[in-house]
């Protein structure tokens, strides 16, 4: 595969704070990346970075070609704009030199995919979070980028428009895209991303993480952390709003399964997952 | 290019942001002329300097209406910098020039000369107030909120600059003569004023073409600087 953007020894300043130390990343075409890291950790930077709309301190960002098309979805996608989606597509379109006949097409097809057709003629400001979130996503996928940067796309997106999401980016995979993401949705993504790497005190891990299959990440409401807090199988645990995520070895998630299924938890979802043991 | 500008028109109007400069500019053009007598000359000499404030008034509002992260958007899509920040200056100087006509225009149409206006007069006077705008415009960029995040360092900024422009004059003429060099950084804004208000309006060699290229390489030298400066802010 050849690669497509290479982000050499890249550091990066705020002020008196350093927030990336010496990090470097290849990305491949047709590959997909995950960086991972918790809140403050520097994702966005890095992202901000390889989508070339921040220059590092020092360090090098190289592209394959350097008219190559960029796609990139913001952590915080713009709310106030006083455009309509259709307008601000068009216009965006229009600026990322996209044919009028093409772009008719293409904003057509990519609202009604994301079900954004009847909220199209409204004012990007009124819409809601998800709604301009979808306008965000759009607006990356639109030039149909040879490198897409995803920063937390499925921030505020309801269920069909997170698989509508994966449908696309299995598409653009497809078609050569090379995608580098961040998230913390872990298993949605699992089955397209192909590799994951973790940002830990503005330094990426080299380390990989552990194989597919080897951690099941199982949703369930109903039960409470004091419920768990005995289950010395778990790798981890997560509250979420109104469930609890639980990552646990594959060889021990049927009996894991069980014991949610005797204190009468309920399972809203199971499966595998890029997970680091730290 | 012309898409962004395009956008940043239609994104201004909606933003009703244009309401403050361009009515303030229009309410000072109609006080303006109120007073009699107005010979041609100095009237558009006076609307000129009006022109130079306002513009960089607009320029302050249009640079601020995209946030950074629509910026950078935009500047990716664009894949330049250098050209969405041209559009931005070229948008404003856009708006500049229907201000200059309506300028131009208002105290003809209402017949509040004491004189009629030559086509010589009307060219010099059109000129003079484009080249304003664009010097307003490109000194405003500076202080905008691409260069500076606090507003009031942006605005403080802008005011100090605009009221030292309007004061070259008088500056000049209280500094001993070994210090008067220095007025030559400070924007040209009055320096058409003088030899406009010498000018006989017999044809245009009697008036000195210096002021006027002298604007025009400080507006161009200015903005080269920002233009440099804010490609590397990203």
């Amino acid at each position: 595969m050849n690669q497509l953007v290479e982000l050499k020894s890249i550091k990066k300043k705020y002020g008196k704070k350093t927030i990336l130390y010496d990090m470097s990343l290849r990305l491949e075409e047709k590959q997909v990346i995950a960086v991972l890291g918790g809140n403050g950790s520097g994702k966005s930077t890095f992202l901000r970075m390889a989508a070339g709309v921040e220059r590092p301190d020092s360090g090098q960002v190289v592209y394959a070609d350097k008219n190559i098309r960029i796609g990139y979805v913001p952590e915080r996608f713009p709310n106030y704009l006083r455009f309509t989606p259709n307008e601000y597509l068009h216009y965006t379109g229009r600026i990322g030199g996209i044919s009028e006949a093409e772009l008719k097409q293409r904003i057509s097809s990519l609202l009604h995919r994301f079900q954004l057709d009847k909220w199209s003629d409204r004012r990007i400001s009124t819409l809601s979070k998800g709604n301009i979130q979808k306008v965000g996503i759009i607006q990356a996928i639109l030039p149909q980028p040879e490198l897409l940067v995803l920063d937390e796309p499925l921030s505020g997106l309801d269920f069909s428009a997170q698989q509508e999401l994966l449908l696309i980016l299995d598409e653009l995979k497809e078609r050569g895209t090379s995608i580098l993401l961040t998230y913390h949705e872990a298993p949605i993504f699992e089955e397209v991303v192909d590799q994951a790497y973790y940002i830990k005190d503005g330094q990426l891990t080299e380390e990989k993480l552990v194989e597919k299959d080897a951690v099941k990440v199982i949703e369930v409401k109903g039960l409470t952390d004091i419920d768990v807090q005995e289950w010395n199988e778990l790798i981890n645990k997560e509250r979420r709003e109104n469930s609890l995520l639980l990552y646990v070895n594959s060889e021990n998630s049927d009996q894991i399964l069980s014991r949610i299924l005797e204190l009468q938890g309920s399972i809203e979802y199971v499966g595998n997952i890029d997970y680091k043991i730290e | 290019m012309k898409v962004v500008i395009k956008y940043s028109l239609h994104d201004y109007i909606r933003s009703h942001k244009y309401f403050p400069p361009v009515s303030t500019f229009i309410v000072l053009i109609a006080v303006f002329y109120t007073y009699k007598p107005n010979p041609v000359v100095d009237s558009y000499a006076i609307t000129a300097l009006f022109m130079f404030v306002i513009s960089a008034w607009l320029c302050m509002s249009v640079l601020s209406l995209d946030s950074p992260v629509q910026r950078q958007l935009l500047i990716l899509n664009l894949r330049s910098s250098y050209r969405y920040y041209l559009a931005k200056l070229a948008a404003v100087w856009l708006i500049a020039l229907l201000l200059a006509v309506f300028a131009f225009l208002y105290p003809i149409i209402f017949h509040l000369f004491s004189d009629s206006v030559s086509m010589t007069v009307g060219f010099v006077s059109i000129v003079n107030h484009l080249l304003l705008a664009a010097l307003g415009i490109c000194i405003a960029a500076f202080f905008s909120s691409v260069m500076m995040e606090s507003a009031i360092n942006a605005y403080g900024g802008l005011a100090l600059t605009v009221i030292l422009s309007i004061a070259a004059l008088g500056i000049e003429n209280a500094l001993p003569a070994s210090l008067k060099y220095i007025t030559w950084i400070i924007p040209p804004a009055t320096i058409t004023q003088k030899p406009l208000f010498q000018w006989e309006e017999e044809n245009l060699t009697h008036l000195s073409g210096f002021p006027f290229l002298w604007i025009m390489v400080y507006t161009g030298i200015i903005m080269v600087l920002f233009l440099i400066m804010a490609n590397r802010k990203r």
